[in-house]
């Protein structure tokens, strides 16, 4: 399928702002996460797509791994800090390190400063991350600045329930951003999803120690996104993305299941681009 | 103490979701708390709802860490104004106060207006055994009483119960006829326990602030059962955790705005009364006798730990219960003690120790939710991580109840995501277990021990034939996608 | 039974990781002095005296949002007359007032007694009982103080009970009437507590206070939600609840 590299206005408006200022190409280093690494690298490719069509330069340092989340709030911060130590050293050089994922951008910009709190070695490096980490569409909208970042006009139409998945509404505090970038994209519809700002019920191992809990708080996720007559459900999350997927496809529901990157790319229920 | 039942948590947490009755009560509950404190947040500008969390915050902040100092100027106050000042490390020694009382004053009757600290006491059953007629008179702790249950909301006692249910406890508890008419209830309570509020020779109430600067008393109530509490018997107890107590009279009103629209919304509650001491001479009316029991309790563990000191600033409004996704689902009673919720899974591990209460922290997606809500900004999330930690690492062994599995699972997995190696062979590993197990592309239901965790409604993805990184390396790196 | 407050104290300061008794950093509103009090309230006062048309029309608004039923009345006769007719339309034969300044200029016993009802001091006098008092107030159909403060930003009324102002007159009866005197009105709780530390430190001897035994703070009727979120009037306090307001003694 042909690529446009931005959409037309956008990148007219780019060329020009080059010309009277002449800014840099931001330079993002791509922190992917160990899941969509590992279960979804598909959303990698819409990522790292979506990115590269607003003119940023994309890096990938090949020696990233998880940032230790699932042992920080599992509350093993030894384990966590041999994970996490490992991240701050790939990502010391870089300008940004871009996420696309609220949980564990909020592991690298919050939770790092508490796990390195008394450790006056490793706490400068913390914080000099803490202040380099942008979650995807945060990224995009704060500091490239873009309005528009859809791309394939050709893509399907899609209804969207964006779902704020927890540690991007409440660590990050990223709540506009994705929904500015939905709305702006063609062919996207935003639905209005009830009691949006609930969680979802993953939670990580909660998910599993917990299931008649994490199952209930599903349900009623998954009664709301049925409720908004979306075709499609969003959120900047594989973790509650993977969940919910999970109910939707365990009862066959006829509901696309995507993250933000994806739908901005016009990727269909799935596929990479 | 008040029974501790927090090791029953994962039963009963799974009886509670299966409970209909309940979780329709907790529906309606939830989101008629939480949307009439928005709306009564809405109605002050953003600026000023964060004016006042931080300057609560601060005050708390400041109280606490002189605790020492601000209890001393309470005591030395109510001291003054004729009352006097009990200190209990414990619950056993707080029951043994309030019987002595009793006892030296020939109690034969108690009227109880709202205290959750006389709850985590058990002390009605105390006065009881010493042949006293307790009645509580808050109509929710009456009817929990009526009952022979516990709280399962702080600021709502009886949230669980339909009015079905109260309606046949009346009828059979009370003898009147049966109807599930709120009026009629609310009327029936009011005429049983007019009688008690004449004859009781001791009130007991909780204390929503102490004001160390005057040494006042101070409860906020809805219905007038705190005020006739406090004024009809002969003798007044006040039952207060340590941390209620705040510096000066000023302070209090920025309490007073906070507590009611976090609780339930209002802008202010009926009834907030302040007492200093006893009755004066020449006052009309009052106790002859002021006494009030400072309780510890396990209050000065949570003290102790810098990580856990936050939990004292809770002024009890129940906000965090009624946003809480948990709690919505499960209600109070699964908790398994007196405090519930966020705060409860904070608290309760503080006072009943970490050991007992090993689900509380953990029960929890750490959405975050109770921190956006909470008064005085307390962060639970953080909290229940630093309790999770204290349960895997902690070097005192007790806490340590974190399951040998979970921690060699942590261990397994910070290893194989810090070797590229191990990270290929484990994914090898894992494609090659899910194959037999894969239909259509994923794993449905599975009878694995904790696949079958994750399976029971949710199906899982199988990992697909290349990573993120391959891709990368195959295609992305090279070119513009 | 407890343990003695010292080896409790010390035991916080413990927890606290601290040795030493006194606190290190002072708290500002703690270094008020008499003086500093005085000023603070004069200027309280001031304010309130520039601002009280809009004051008395804030209290009146606010009190009616939190179920209060306002009766703004030009002077004492305005009064009476609501209260009067309100005594006519609850029936009333018994009704408890407390003996407070400004039933000198309302003669509400006459009034009332005019229409049959009697009105009569809950005060304990002589050989009369607190039972009895008890009694004869489980009785009325009606209580009526003054109040010591009015409170704007709330709608609340604040009493002080003391001779003469028995704690239950408003809460027992079913209906309690207050009685505002434009001099009674405060704007925000900050005044309020502002002009009650002044009083406290005032009626203090040698540096110490006293506040009174006891401060009522009532906002509309008493009322509970604790059956199914249902809000119902009239617990154990007033169902019904009215503000007289004075607009000029
Ligand atoms: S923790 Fe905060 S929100 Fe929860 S009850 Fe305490 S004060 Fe209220």
């Amino acid at each position: 399928m042909p690529e446009r590299s931005c959409s037309a206005n956008l990148a007219g408006r780019f060329a020009r702002e080059i010309e009277l200022t002449q800014p840099q190409p931001k330079r993002a280093s791509l922190f992917v996460t160990c899941i969509i690494d590992q279960l979804y690298p598909e959303v990698g490719v819409s990522v790292v797509r979506t990115l590269r069509r607003c003119g940023v330069e994309v890096d990938f340092p090949a020696s990233q791994s998880c940032c230790g989340q699932p042992l920080y709030n599992s509350g093993f911060t030894q384990e966590a800090k041999r994970l996490a130590m490992r991240t701050l050293d790939v990502f010391e050089d870089a300008d940004y390190v871009v996420v696309p994922s609220g949980s564990c951008g909020a592991m690298l910009r919050v939770f790092y400063l508490d796990l390195f709190a008394d450790n006056p070695d490793m706490l400068p490096k913390a914080e000099s991350l803490s202040g380099r980490v942008y979650e995807f569409t945060e990224f995009l909208a704060e500091v490239v600045g873009v309005e528009e970042a859809g791309g394939e006009e050709s893509g399907p139409a899609q209804t969207v329930a964006y779902h704020p998945s927890c540690h991007l509404l409440r660590e990050m505090e990223v709540r506009d951003a994705p929904l500015r970038l939905l709305e702006s994209a063609p062919r996207v519809e935003l639905a209005d999803l009830p009691d949006a700002e609930q969680c979802c019920g993953f939670g990580g191992t909660f998910a599993v120690k917990y299931p008649h809990i994490s199952e209930e708080m599903l349900a009623d996720k998954i009664e709301s996104i049925l409720a908004s007559g979306a075709d499609t459900v969003t959120a900047c999350d594989m973790g509650c993305l993977m969940h919910i997927r999970g109910a939707v496809s365990r009862r066959n529901l006829p509901v696309a299941v995507k993250h933000v990157a994806q739908v901005l790319d016009g990727a269909r229920d799935g596929e990479s681009g | 103490m008040a029974e501790v039942a927090t090791r029953e948590f994962v039963p009963a947490s799974q009886a509670a979701v299966q409970d209909t009755q309940l979780r329709q009560a907790l529906r309606r509950a939830g989101s008629g708390f939480d949307g009439t404190r928005r709306e009564a947040i809405a109605e002050v500008t953003p600026e000023v709802w964060e004016g006042w969390r931080e300057q609560a915050r601060r005050i708390k902040e400041h109280t606490i860490a002189h605790l020492d100092y601000y209890l001393a100027m309470l005591e030395k106050n109510v001291t003054a104004a004729g009352g006097r000042v009990h200190f209990a490390a414990d619950a056993q020694q707080a029951n043994a106060i309030v019987s002595e009382i009793a006892r030296n004053a020939g109690v034969r009757t108690v009227t109880k207006s709202k205290s959750m600290v006389s709850e985590e006491l058990g002390l009605n059953h105390v006065l009881e055994a010493l042949g006293i007629d307790v009645f509580e008179t808050d109509l929710g702790e009456y009817i929990i009483q009526l009952a022979e249950e516990t709280p399962s909301h702080l600021v709502a006692p009886a949230l669980h119960k339909t009015r079905g249910q109260v309606a046949q406890l009346f009828a059979e508890k009370l003898g009147v006829p049966y109807s599930d008419d709120i009026e009629e209830m609310a009327r029936v309570a009011r005429i049983v326990l007019r009688q008690k509020f004449l004859d009781a020779d001791m009130g007991v109430s909780g204390a929503n602030f102490l004001v160390a600067e005057t040494g006042s008393l101070v409860i906020i109530t809805n219905e007038g059962n705190g005020r006739l509490c406090t004024s009809a018997p002969r003798i007044h107890v006040g039952l207060a955790g340590m941390e209620k107590v705040i510096p000066s009279l000023q302070d209090l009103a920025v309490f007073l705005r906070l507590l009611p629209r976090s609780a339930t919304g209002q802008r202010i509650t009926s009834y907030m009364s302040m007492v200093t001491g006893p009755r004066r001479p020449g006052d009309e009316d009052g106790p002859e006798e002021f006494h009030l029991v400072i309780v510890d309790n396990g209050r000065s563990r949570l003290l102790q730990d810098p990580a856990l000191r936050e939990s004292l600033y809770c002024i009890r409004c129940g906000a965090c219960l009624n946003v809480c996704p948990v709690y919505q689902r499960i209600g109070g009673h699964a908790y398994g003690w007196v405090y519930p919720g966020p705060i409860g899974s904070i608290v309760t591990p503080g006072l009943v120790g970490v050991a007992q209460a090993k689900d509380l922290p953990n029960a929890s997606t750490l959405c975050g939710a109770c921190r956006d809500a909470c008064p005085v900004q307390i962060n639970i999330p953080r909290m229940l991580l630093h309790l999770r930690h204290q349960q895997a690492e902690s070097s005192d062994y007790n806490q340590r109840t974190a399951s040998d599995t979970d921690a060699l699972l942590a261990r397994g997995f910070a290893s194989v995501m810090s070797s590229p190696w191990l990270l290929k062979l484990g994914r090898a590993a894992s494609r090659a277990m899910a194959g037999p197990l894969a239909k259509d592309g994923k794993i449905g239901q599975s009878r694995l021990p904790l696949l079958s965790r994750w399976t029971r409604a949710r199906d899982l993805p199988i990992p697909p034939a290349r990573t993120f990184r391959d891709v990368w390396r195959d295609e992305l790196s090279r070119g513009r996608g | 039974m407890g343990i003695p407050s010292d080896d409790f104290l010390a035991m916080v300061r413990g927890a606290l990781g601290r040795e030493d008794a006194p606190p290190v950093e002072p708290y500002a509103p703690l270094l008020d002095d008499l003086a500093a009090l005085e000023s603070q309230a004069a200027a309280v006062r001031e304010r309130i005296a520039g601002e009280l048309p809009g004051l008395m029309t804030q209290v009146a608004d606010t009190a009616a949002l939190r179920g209060w039923n306002v009766a703004r009345c030009a002077g004492v006769e305005d009064a009476l007359d609501y209260v009067v007719s309100l005594a006519g339309r609850l029936g009333a034969t018994s009704v408890a007032r407390s003996e407070q300044e400004v039933f000198g200029a309302m003669p509400v016993d006459s009034a009332l007694a005019g229409v049959g009802a009697l009105c009569w001091p809950a005060v304990y006098e002589g050989a009369e009982s607190r039972a009895s008092v008890r009694r004869r107030l489980e009785e009325c159909a009606m209580g009526i103080t003054g109040a010591d403060y009015a409170v704007a930003e709330t709608g609340s009324v604040i009493v002080l009970p003391r001779r003469g102002l028995s704690r239950l007159v408003s809460v027992v009866p079913p209906v309690h009437v207050a009685v505002v005197r434009p001099q009674d009105i405060v704007g925000t709780l900050d005044d309020l507590f502002a002009l009650r530390r002044l009083e406290f430190y005032r009626n203090g001897a040698e540096g110490g206070g006293d506040m009174g035994s006891y401060l009522n703070f009532i906002t509309g009727p008493s009322r509970t939600a604790d059956i199914e979120q249902t809000i119902v009037v009239g617990v154990h306090g007033p169902k019904e609840v009215h503000l007289v307001m004075l607009e000029q003694e």
